[in-house]
């Protein structure tokens, strides 16, 4: 099976331990993600004022390109980019005048033929929602595979994970659907298919305070320290989230957080796709990013037996692409950073 | 010092002004202060979700233009998730910075941020920043 | 040709305003058949009436055309006054130029003037067609049933007993007392709640004239008002009224363990049981969906030890029919589900709980003895939350509407909180506070001033749990602080809803409901305790959220009009009902559309032959006309609503 993928700027590099974990664990699936051919930023934030046209431009535009591919899908891992597209394909499909100038602005677009150089200018239009469906990786799993029927190789031997679901992924419920925003199951329903131990906690839905780390740093630790504290105080061993901003909050600023709050204690942070690919059997370097872990995982793969304590794994360490300078665009479909 | 609602310094149109540009009409807020409730950063705001709702009821436009809480919202959705009225405040406030942006200058921009920052945080934040926070 | 008088109403300047009501009289006059047409400032006035009567008398009139407001308003003053003059009341008709000309048209006068004028001459036309009728009468059954046996229901009953007549009382659940048996203490009095009602309980049950039929539910309803039959569907009880004498052995032995409805689930019942101590009627009840089986017998220990020998496992369902002449729907209310609302913990966390069951909970003779104890570690809870407006006032999420008695019996609860527990602390979190009866407002700041109940203004956002203690995150709008508190008990108040199975009851009888299944009122404002449908009456939430005065109000107020319908020695129907003539020939086309069912086809015999015909029950009939409308033979007609009347009234419409 072979479905269009789109991963967003950030899995590209300041998340490819999300990116790598997804395309891993779907090919242990069977699935082949296939990247879209050109693609650009899908704008982050849904834009919310009426005056929207423009911001819809570059979310159509990564769609149309879905359907370019001759699929009806296209699956993303990032919750923004879920939450931007799907919201975006919903307005565009509801609105004819909308799309009526929306696919005259993207007709101007023009991209260049690999093998002649030609330039080409000829474009299909997008229909919208009965072109192509938006569907985020739990999605895909739940209704087109069923939790059922992931091929557990590595079961998860009761691992204490707390599903953290963040903003994103579930709000504005009557817009994105992806299932209830005050008691979702989704990610509880595949950690449990892993044979990990989905530990529910009343925060997984409160925001992680998003991009306020950037712009009011201070101001934004103490919802990560409620989330993470909350997950504590049910057992969880380690929390598992969907975002790579909210990992960002939860997983980088650790000891920020204790400085700020002395009796938090911390826990290691996981992207889903991390632990369905150990679930997979997928190899440990292609499963865990482990350069993008600050806080330590191996102790507790350890111990919960997951890995072996001779296992071949790269060493931790802080990531976040201090090799390159900040900026430079990376080339698609470039293997990850090797280890240093 | 009394507001004075009955004068002409009150900006009686504001709750059609707003109403225009994001679709919300603010007066079907009652109030109930459930948003503020929610809300996960309302300890650092100064004027409390509901109160922005309410002075833009009341016509008092800078007093929302001039405070901190516009910035401080992230768009989380959870004060809309919960309203017993439907208002969507996520868009209410992305029309109140709009309309800040446009009269005053931007709230975020590259010299407000650490290049120590840029380097470890994942572009969505920071596109995500720029576009809710500037112009 | 028939005199016909014209009068045209002014209505104040609801129609003058908008139509030159002398205008359309000048244009009237001489108009074929009008000899006398005269404008009037208010014709329904008692001037007005009698301007209309004494010009019937002098000028001889045969006919009258009120132009004026609607028919549904004042086609009886009108007809009466017809009456009072001489002539049959069919000989009036109403041209309405208010609802359908001036105050549709307020921006076109001259086109509004109009277009009165030609409503008057089609109404004209049509009077012209009219028939000298005779009201329908019908016998009336002086029989009321009455369903639901809460307070609104016993009221009613006893009620119409007072009255001279007979009553039967039917209850789905094993014992009559509805919500109010249930209750610990009541607003604004604080009087124990049983201790008020268990009177009426056993008045009821003692009276000779109400009959109660408990764990009885109603099936079907056909017929018509002061004639209907009524299918009861009996359920079977195991247990023999009557000979059960409450001895309690068969509890003892009783192998299965249920939770009890009568205390919202907080304790315990056997399959075999007595609702509460004061049930009425007092015999025990088998629940079979609980018994571990009744065929084969799996257990049958109860019938072992049952001295009199009430018990009888060979019971089964008994459906029967029974005639009345009128229905009260009294079937209560029950509250929204809690596991809608996520965000509260609602069935997820024991020590949230709704307002029926901290009734219970306070009750003298509930699970607790009316300790004040939380469900999860019976510990008293020293920090208790009360969330008003749990799901109501929520248009996008919930329930839109205001469901009136929360702000009420929330004060009540925070008050006999704080009575048996000294040094606690009830914290209420509110939009608003509606104390709109007598000494409620009172009530409230009682609450505050002496009990010393908390009360903050926000609604709450969260509740969760966080170790063993109910974490609330609320705000305070009016100090303008976000607020938390660590509670160990959370009190919800729900949204009342209609109770459960009827949706399917009232669609089953064909009564109307609101969109949220409250049954629907004839008016809300003049007709407050009458379905639409006659001879269906109204009382309690049924009709829409409540507190007992006023259900009690209402069910009086029920049962005079079930008092008033009986008080006629027989009952006037429209006589503008379905007339058979002799073109119909059988072909029945107009016997399924029939939405009362009222035609039949009867076949007979005439010169040796068979031939067919239908019938209409004068009585059933409606007077729709769906029937004239299927007709392909012009074999059926309503009475004054004939096809060539209604040509008539168009041409008359049409022509300049």
């Amino acid at each position: 099976m072979e479905i269009p993928y789109y991963p967003g700027c950030t899995l590209k590099i300041k998340a490819m331990a999300l990116d790598q974990s997804t395309v891993a664990a779907f090919g242990a699936l069977g699935v082949s993600l296939k990247e879209l051919p050109r693609w650009t930023c899908c704008g982050a934030v849904y834009p919310l004022t009426a005056k929207k046209i423009a911001g819809l431009a570059a979310p159509i535009r990564i769609l149309r390109e879905a359907k370019m591919m001759g699929s009806d899908t296209v699956v993303t891992a990032c919750a923004f980019c879920y939450n931007v597209l799907k919201r975006a394909n919903k307005d565009f499909t509801a609105d004819p005048l909308r799309k009526k100038r929306i696919n005259a602005y993207l007709a101007d677009d023009v991209r260049v033929d690999e093998t002649t150089g030609e330039k080409i200018r000829e474009w299909p239009e997008y229909a919208g929602a009965e072109d192509v469906k938006v569907l985020h990786l739990l999605e895909f799993l739940r209704d087109r595979i069923g939790f059922h029927k992931i091929p557990v190789k590595k079961p998860l031997r009761g691992l204490r994970v707390a599903p953290y679901y963040g903003c994103t992924l579930l709000r504005p419920a009557k817009e994105i659907g992806l299932d209830d925003p005050e008691r979702p199951t989704i990610m509880h329903d595949l950690l449990r298919s892993l044979g990990a131990e989905p530990i529910d906690f009343p925060f997984l839905n409160e925001c992680c305070a998003s991009f306020l780390s950037l712009t009011e740093p201070e101001r934004a630790l103490r919802p990560s320290y409620l989330i993470m504290s909350s997950a504590e105080a049910e057992g969880a061993q380690a929390i598992a989230v969907s975002c790579p901003l909210c990992y960002y909050n939860m997983e980088a600023r650790q000891l920020e957080i204790r400085e700020r709050y002395p009796d938090f204690k911390g826990m290691p942070v996981f992207y889903f796709t991390e632990l369905l690919a150990l679930g997979l059997g997928v190899t440990l370097d292609q499963a865990i990013g482990w350069k993008e872990h600050s806080v330590d995982v191996r102790r507790l793969l350890e111990s919960a037996g997951l890995i072996d304590k001779g296992d071949a794994a790269p060493s931790q360490g802080p990531c976040r692409a201090k090799e390159e300078e900040p900026g430079r665009a990376r080339p698609r479909g470039a293997a990850p950073v090797d280890a240093a | 010092m009394r507001v004075d609602l009955s004068s002409d310094e009150i900006n009686r149109n504001l709750a059609e002004e707003i109403a225009e540009l994001c679709g919300q009409d603010v007066l079907k807020c009652y109030q109930c202060g459930r948003c503020s409730a929610g809300c996960p950063m309302v300890e650092e705001m100064d004027l409390l979700p509901n109160q922005v709702a309410r002075l833009i009821q009341m016509g008092l436009e800078q007093e929302v233009l001039d405070s901190k809480t516009v910035w401080l919202c992230v768009s989380c959705f959870m004060c809309q998730s919960r309203c017993p009225k439907g208002v969507d405040l996520p868009t209410l406030m992305e029309s109140l910075r709009f309309l800040a942006t446009k009269r005053g200058s931007d709230h975020f921009g590259p010299d407000r941020i650490d290049r120590e920052v840029i380097a470890k945080a994942p572009q969505q934040g920071i596109v995500g920043a720029y576009r809710k926070q500037s112009s | 040709m028939k005199r016909i008088g014209v009068f045209v109403c002014h209505c104040g300047i609801n129609i003058a305003g908008t139509v030159d009501v002398k205008k359309v009289v000048e244009t009237l006059k001489g108009y074929s058949g009008i000899v006398h047409a005269e404008d009037y400032m208010f014709v329904c006035s008692e001037p007005g009436q009698a301007l209309i009567r004494d010009t019937i008398k002098q000028k001889q009139l045969d006919a009258i055309v009120v132009a004026a407001c609607s028919p549904s308003l004042h086609e009886a003053t009108f007809r009466r006054v017809a009456q009072d003059a001489g002539l049959n009341p069919y000989q009036c008709e109403m041209a309405n130029i208010r609802e359908q000309c001036s105050w549709v048209h307020q921006a076109d006068k001259e086109g509004a003037t109009q277009k009165a004028v030609r409503i008057v001459r089609s109404l004209v036309e049509a009077v012209r067609y009219n028939e000298d009728l005779e009201p329908i009468t019908v016998p009336v059954t002086r029989r009321a049933v009455v369903v639901g046996a809460g307070i609104a229901g016993i009221k009613a009953a006893l009620d119409i007993a007072d009255a001279g007549h007979e009553v039967l009382l039917i209850e789905r659940n094993p014992s009559i007392g509805g919500r109010m048996i249930q209750l610990s203490e009541t607003f604004p009095t604080l009087d124990c709640s049983q201790c008020i009602l268990t009177p009426k309980m056993v008045a009821a049950s003692r009276h000779p004239k109400i009959k109660i039929l408990t764990y009885h539910e109603v099936v079907e309803i056909s017929g018509f008002v002061g004639n209907f039959k009524v299918k009861l569907l009996k359920k079977p009880r195991y247990v023999k009224e009557g000979t059960c004498n409450l001895c309690n052995k068969c509890i003892e032995v009783c192998p299965v363990v249920v939770p009890s409805e009568f205390d919202m689930g907080l304790a315990w019942r056997k399959a075999i049981y007595l609702p509460f101590p004061q049930a009425v009627p007092s015999v025990f009840t088998l629940d079979e969906k609980s018994c571990l089986g009744l065929d084969p017998i799996r257990c049958g220990k109860c019938a072992e030890v049952c001295t009199p020998k009430a018990i009888d496992f060979d019971m089964g369902p008994e459906v029967f029919e029974v005639e009345a002449g009128a229905v009260v729907v009294a079937t209560g209310f029950d509250l929204y589900p809690m596991s809608k609302l996520g965000e509260y913990g609602g069935e997820k966390y024991e020590d949230v709980i709704n307002g029926l069951e901290f009734e219970r909970i306070l009750s003298a003779s509930g699970p607790t003895g009316g300790q004040v104890r939380r469900p999860s570690d019976g510990r008293v809870p020293k920090d208790v939350v009360f969330i008003q407006c749990a799901g109501s006032r929520d248009p996008e999420n919930h329930m839109p509407y205001c469901s009136k008695i929360c702000c009420m019996y929330t004060a009540k609860h925070a008050m006999l909180y704080k009575h048996r527990v000294h040094d606690g602390n009830a914290h209420v979190f509110y939009i608003d506070v509606r104390t709109g009866g007598k000494d409620f407002e009172e009530f409230y700041q009682r609450a505050v001033e002496e009990d010393r109940v908390n009360y903050i203004r926000g609604k709450v956002s969260k509740v969760f749990k966080q170790g063993d203690k109910i974490v609330v995150w609320g705000v305070d709008t009016l100090s303008g602080k976000k607020v938390e508190v660590k509670a160990d008990l959370v009190v919800l108040a729900l949204p009342l809803v209609p109770s459960a199975g009827t949706e399917e009851l009232f669609r089953k009888l064909r009564l109307s409901t609101n969109k949220h299944g409250f049954i629907q009122e004839a008016h809300p404002k003049l007709r407050p305790v009458e379905h639409p449908n006659s001879g269906f009456y109204l009382a309690g939430v049924a009709q829409g959220p409540k507190d007992i005065p006023e259900a009690v109000a209402q069910a009086s107020g029920a049962a005079g009009k079930v008092g008033a319908l009986f008080s006629a020695a027989e009952l006037l129907r429209e006589p503008t009902t379905a007339e058979v003539n002799d073109l119909c020939d059988g072909c029945a086309f107009c016997v399924d559309p029939c939405p009362v069912q009222a035609v039949t086809l009867v076949e007979y015999a005439r010169d040796g032959e068979m031939k067919k015909k239908v019938e209409v029950n004068q009585a059933l009939c409606l007077g729709c006309g769906v029937c004239m409308a299927t007709c392909p033979k012009k074999g059926i007609a309503v009475r004054n609503f004939t096809a060539d009347r209604f040509l008539s009234m168009v041409d008359a419409m049409l022509t300049d």
